[in-house]
């Protein structure tokens, strides 16, 4: 499945996601810079915020209140803010798209 | 326990300098990635390979931290989150949280954390030759602590005496637990104070915390207040000296250090990753493991390589070599998983406005010659001193 990550300034790599990973891992796997994800996936590093294309948000289940409070202590925050930790890819996110904020500090 | 299939028996992790640290690794990764090593006396499980390493911080079913600091902490520090786990730790962890996520802690950089760096660094100014460790690097994360919780400045000393009395347990059990007293007594006039007037501040973060209905007893924040000196000022005093040493020894990286904020955040990220104070993080297995081919036994204490993992040449490769540009986003520094780090956002700003500030203002500072610099222990590590002439070598010196 693809998934697409632009950064702040519009410039898109597209790769290949795998089903079940989480979408942290498929941009470490994939070299994305700016998604660090230093704990490993357990919501407790803050560091791997991105937005998620608005077009795709209504296909992901909204943030549990752990996530919620964790967007709400990152860097330049919108409506659209997720840690990418949270996003499991499945067939149905096939050509999901995000954007890596400028810093995660 | 038999101590004959003890690899370097002559070294006891625990109490010896080991300056050599990371050549000894380079030896007993030879052994395999789970080497017995002699601690505090007995025979312990060293933990080498990166990816063994973080597993084992994730397997909460063999290494749930909390029965080990339950032992080894909660006797002089009470109850902290490291004591506790599952939906306990991960409700009380969620009380303290917002404080120390990255937009609140950005804004400390300006209001605290800089103010701190220069007031420490006056005492720099106009000296020929200082230790920039017990001027600056130790004091430093201390005052960044103090201060957020409130306490004034002319009651810094008394706190710095009992912090360290505190962590003294195994030596002055009587006396540690006799500072914590005073500690706490000390700190509830601050917590009745924010409880009556509010004033946004972070122990009023504290007291007015709310997470799934759940508010934190006073117990709870004297407890916590209280972990912060160990966790959070011995590790990021030892990691800011290994940052200096490393940064004066290299002209290059000196002059990269002024460059942007971004070179700042990659200078630091690899210091951490090179020499992490919490160098091997002692853990208890809390139920019966093979690892690396090794059986571990529930109650048996292992050591987590986290400087081992970090230089483990299957995800590190040339890892003596001092490289800010390389991949370093799964050090495994600041742990891993639901106890990971949580001051890690404070630190690393912490030591970047060191790093920018220093050289701002003592751009020719140099290690002083003759001074060798000496990194010692195991558990926590760090240069011992660091001999600086702020403003570089006298010309006859030459
Ligand atoms: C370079 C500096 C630092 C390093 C290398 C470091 C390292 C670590 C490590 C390895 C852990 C996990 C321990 C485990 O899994 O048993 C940890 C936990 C923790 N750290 Fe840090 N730390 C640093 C600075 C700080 C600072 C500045 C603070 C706060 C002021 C802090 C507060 C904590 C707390 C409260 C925990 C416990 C988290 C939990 O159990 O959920 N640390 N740290």
């Amino acid at each position: 499945m693809r998934v697409t990550f632009f950064d702040i300034n519009g410039a898109a790599q597209h790769v290949e996601g795998r089903a079940g990973e989480n979408a942290m891992e498929c941009a470490k796997r994939n070299a994305i810079d700016g998604i660090i994800g230093e704990c490993g996936g357990a919501m407790a590093c803050a560091t791997c915020h991105a937005y998620v294309d608005p077009r795709w948000i209504a296909r992901l289940d909204p943030p549990e209140h752990q996530e919620r409070d964790m967007i709400d202590g990152c860097i330049d925050v919108r409506p659209e803010s997720r840690l990418t930790c949270q996003v499991i890819l499945e067939d149905a996110l096939d050509g999901i798209v995000f954007t890596v904020p400028d810093s995660q500090v | 326990m038999p101590d004959a299939d003890l690899l370097m028996p002559d070294v006891d992790f625990a109490y010896d300098d080991v300056p050599d640290l990371h050549e000894r690794i380079v030896q007993l990764r030879q052994n395999g990635p789970v080497v017995p090593v002699r601690y505090h006396g007995d025979r312990t499980w060293l933990i080498l390979d990166h990816e063994l390493v973080k597993q084992a911080f994730e397997d909460y079913d063999h290494f749930d931290p909390a029965p080990g600091y339950q032992q080894i902490a909660a006797p002089s520090m009470g109850q902290t989150i490291q004591t506790m786990s599952g939906d306990e730790h991960r409700i009380s962890r969620g009380l303290v949280t917002a404080p120390f996520l990255p937009s609140k802690i950005r804004s400390l950089v300006e209001d605290l954390i800089e103010p701190i760096a220069n007031e420490l660094l006056d005492r720099v100014a106009g000296k020929e030759v200082v230790d920039l460790v017990s001027t600056f690097t130790r004091p430093y994360p201390f005052m960044v602590i103090t201060r957020l919780l409130g306490i004034p400045v002319e009651d810094e000393e008394r706190m710095l005496e009992w912090a360290i009395k505190m962590i003294d347990f195994p030596w002055d059990p009587d006396g540690a637990v006799r500072a914590k007293e005073q500690f706490q007594a000390y700190m509830q006039t601050i917590i009745d104070d924010r409880r009556a007037n509010p004033t946004g501040d972070f122990m009023s973060m504290l007291v007015q915390a709310e997470y799934e209905g759940e508010r934190l007893s006073d117990e709870r924040i004297l407890g916590f207040v209280g972990l912060l000196f160990p966790a959070g000022s011995d590790t990021t005093y030892k990691n800011a000296g290994s940052l200096f040493a490393c940064v004066l020894a290299d002209p290059a990286l000196r002059e990269r250090a002024l460059r942007s904020p971004r070179d700042r955040e990659l200078i630091v990220t690899e210091s951490l990753r090179w020499q992490p104070p919490t160098a091997f993080l002692p853990r208890m297995a809390s139920n019966d493991v093979e690892l690396g081919n090794v059986q571990i036994r529930k109650g048996e204490w292992t050591l987590f390589g986290i400087t081992a993992a970090n230089a483990d040449p299957k995800v590190y490769p040339d890892p003596h070599r001092f490289d800010p540009d390389r991949d370093n986003r799964d050090i495994l520094t600041f742990g891993r998983s639901k106890h990971f780090c949580l001051g890690m956002h404070l630190a690393r700003r912490e030591l970047e406005t060191a790093l920018r500030l220093v050289f701002e203002r003592f751009p020719h500072m140099v290690l002083e010659k003759g001074e060798p610099v000496e990194f010692v222990g195991a558990v926590l590590r760090g240069p011992r001193a660091l001999h600086v002439r702020p403003y570089g070598q006298r010309e006859d010196q030459n």
